[in-house]
């Protein structure tokens, strides 16, 4: 799929993002530079479209992202326009572009203080606490930023994109029971979107949603099997995160029947499972989840590991309809199969 | 049957450039005089602050768990369940803890409720005196005589409707009088003002009326609702709620539904 103007660009590669950015002079070029509100010019020239805003913001972002910081004041020139300069979102990205532009820590920590100074004013400017976690992140302050999420989520607890982000925090600083209870929450929010954000790559925190084709069942998966093989879980709650793993993997193959990550996830976990010996533990109380017996696991197993082979096939042969994995994730997968191979072998 | 003699009243023509058009232009004005002037009069949206956000944010939150608890295993559902009656019922995510239990103040004496009310008011007026001035101005000056004549022939339930201001009983109801003309204005220049301000204008009144029926989402937290019985409801919501997880059975599910 071309990357489109319209939509954020967030996880856009190097070159896509570039050829975003170089449509940026005729983009602006195109539309015109100021818009008048007299009656007379929406008379002649019809009413102006949301659409035409958003192809700024998100030409900013690209634009930003390429280094081409005149494209991005234009764009941003006209946002403020158009909308004002206490718009939240016009002062959003407007922190944002002195944040891309900011020399040194120095700078940065210019850029914090008018955060805290706008947050000051209105405490419920959510865009401005968001740039703040993401600046406060980036500047490599996890805890603070992670207080400072915590307490976004106090007042606003329906936001997936916050929630997410602190998952991720947690997550990075390894505190996992932390990290799969915010992900469930983003999970409640949003049950049945498959592509919503888990902002695994590039952590900033945007002020638009983002939108990461990574499904939050695996996600939670992934983080189940993180939990279970971090070194000191304890034997049992291991056993109960792998339980739950298994679980979240089949589900996001159920949602979505070609989905990699799932397989991938299924197949690791199946695969400690199977290498550990289960021990069918009888479990006491009904509440949790229950590991399946070995039979299931190994059918499970056996799935995964030929799902896995023909997305490898087809995608190696380039074949249509099997177009779109990431090269990396392909890769990877066809590693663990390797590895499974040689292990049969010896 | 005797053929009904077509009637013929000699009109002067330049009724129709006296009468007809300046009514058309001047209801045509009127509308986009009073587009811009609601523009004009509509007050900001008001910011909501951090408390307010707080409060109907927890309900949504709460909403949400119930409605999406089959996702999550049943150790996670128990402890937001937990979490969230106890907040609820111990009133946590109120704005202001100390009115619980208190009967919800006057939506009049209240005033962010005063100020919704104030635009309507502002609207309805910006409505209302246009029309009033238009109606009184082509009765005073317009009003006794039919001024046209329609191409089409109708039944004769139309006369009250076309023939307002005229009380001949046997006039063919095609002929019609200026108040008539105004009315069919009113109700058929919709879509010249769209042409002229775009969709979303403020011209026609008859759309706004229309608007004023179903607004169901405003009301769940409009003035006048107690926040403190909605979380006590939202509470008791949650605790009934039987859970089953969208994981139970999941392994099985999948072997019978995926061939490879």
């Amino acid at each position: 799929m071309a990357p489109s103007i319209l939509h954020p660009p967030v996880q856009l590669s190097p070159a896509a993002a570039l050829a975003l950015s170089q449509q940026a002079p005729a983009i602006l070029r195109s539309s015109p530079s100021t818009v008048s509100s007299s009656p007379l010019n929406t008379l002649l020239s019809g009413s102006e479209k949301p659409e035409q805003w958003l192809q700024y913001e998100n030409l900013i972002l690209s634009c930003l992202r390429t280094g081409d910081d005149q494209a991005a004041h234009a764009c941003l020139r006209r946002l403020v326009a158009r909308f004002g300069n206490d718009n939240e979102r016009v002062q959003a990205l407007r922190g944002l572009v002195k944040e891309a532009e900011a020399p040194d820590n120095g700078a940065l920590e210019n850029v914090l203080k008018e955060y805290n100074q706008i947050l000051g004013e209105n405490d419920a400017n959510i865009p401005i606490a968001k740039r703040r976690i993401a600046l406060l992140r980036s500047m490599g302050r996890l805890s603070d930023a992670a207080s400072a999420l915590v307490q976004l989520l106090d007042f606003s607890p329906t936001d997936a994109e916050a929630w997410s982000e602190l998952s991720d925090i947690y997550l990075s600083q390894g505190l996992y029971p932390q990290a799969i209870y915010a992900i469930e929450e983003v999970l409640v929010l949003a049950p049945n979107a498959w592509n919503v954000c888990s902002p695994t790559i590039a952590p900033d925190l945007s002020p638009m949603l983002m939108q990461r084709p990574s499904q939050i069942h695996a996600r939670l998966g992934e983080l189940q099997y993180m939990a279970a093989s971090a070194p000191g879980a304890a034997n049992g709650s291991s056993q109960k995160y792998l339980a739950e793993a298994i679980k979240r993997f089949s589900r996001s193959i159920e949602l979505c029947d070609d989905y990699l990550r799932g397989y991938y996830g299924l197949k690791l976990v199946s695969k400690k499972l199977l290498n550990d010996g289960v021990k069918a533990a009888k479990q006491t109380d009904d509440s949790e989840f229950v590991l399946p017996d070995t039979h299931t696991i190994e059918r499970l197993n056996e799935l995964a590991t030929a799902k896995l082979s023909e997305i490898v096939r087809h995608s190696a042969a380039n074949d249509r309809g099997w177009r779109g994995y990431s090269e990396a994730e392909i890769a990877a997968a066809r590693e663990l199969l390797a590895d499974d191979a040689s292990a049969i072998k010896r | 049957m005797a053929q009904v003699p077509v009637q013929t009243i000699h009109r002067d023509p330049q009724l129709f450039y006296w009468i007809l058009f300046p009514i058309t232009i001047v209801m045509i004005l009127t509308g986009v005089l009073r587009h811009y002037a609601t523009v004009v009069m509509a007050s900001a949206p008001k910011k909501q602050d951090q408390k307010t956000t707080r409060e109907q944010r927890a309900l949504i939150h709460g909403i949400n768990v119930r409605g999406n608890h089959h996702v999550l295993s049943k150790p996670s559902f128990a402890a937001r369940r937990d979490a969230l009656t106890t907040a609820y019922e111990s009133g946590a995510y109120l704005k202001d803890p100390e009115n619980r239990g208190q009967p919800p103040a006057n939506p009049m004496s209240d005033p962010n409720a005063m100020e919704g009310m104030m635009g309507m008011m502002k609207n309805q007026m910006a409505m209302i005196i246009p029309n009033t001035l238009i109606m009184s101005w082509i009765n005073a000056f317009f009003s006794g005589y039919v001024i046209m004549k329609l191409p089409f022939p109708l039944t004769i339930k139309f006369k009250s409707m076309l023939q307002a201001g005229v009380a001949t009983k046997d006039m063919d109801p095609r002929w019609m009088s200026s108040i008539s003309w105004y009315f069919l204005c009113i109700f058929g220049l919709q879509s010249v003002f769209n042409f002229l301000l775009g969709s979303e204008n403020a011209a026609n009144q008859m759309a706004q009326q229309m608007q004023m029926g179903p607004q169901g989402g405003a009301q769940m937290f409009g003035p006048g609702v107690d926040p403190n019985k909605q979380f006590l409801a939202e509470a008791e919501n949650l605790a009934v709620i039987e859970h089953y997880s969208v994981l139970d059975g999941v392994e099985q599910r999948l072997l019978e539904g995926i061939k490879v």
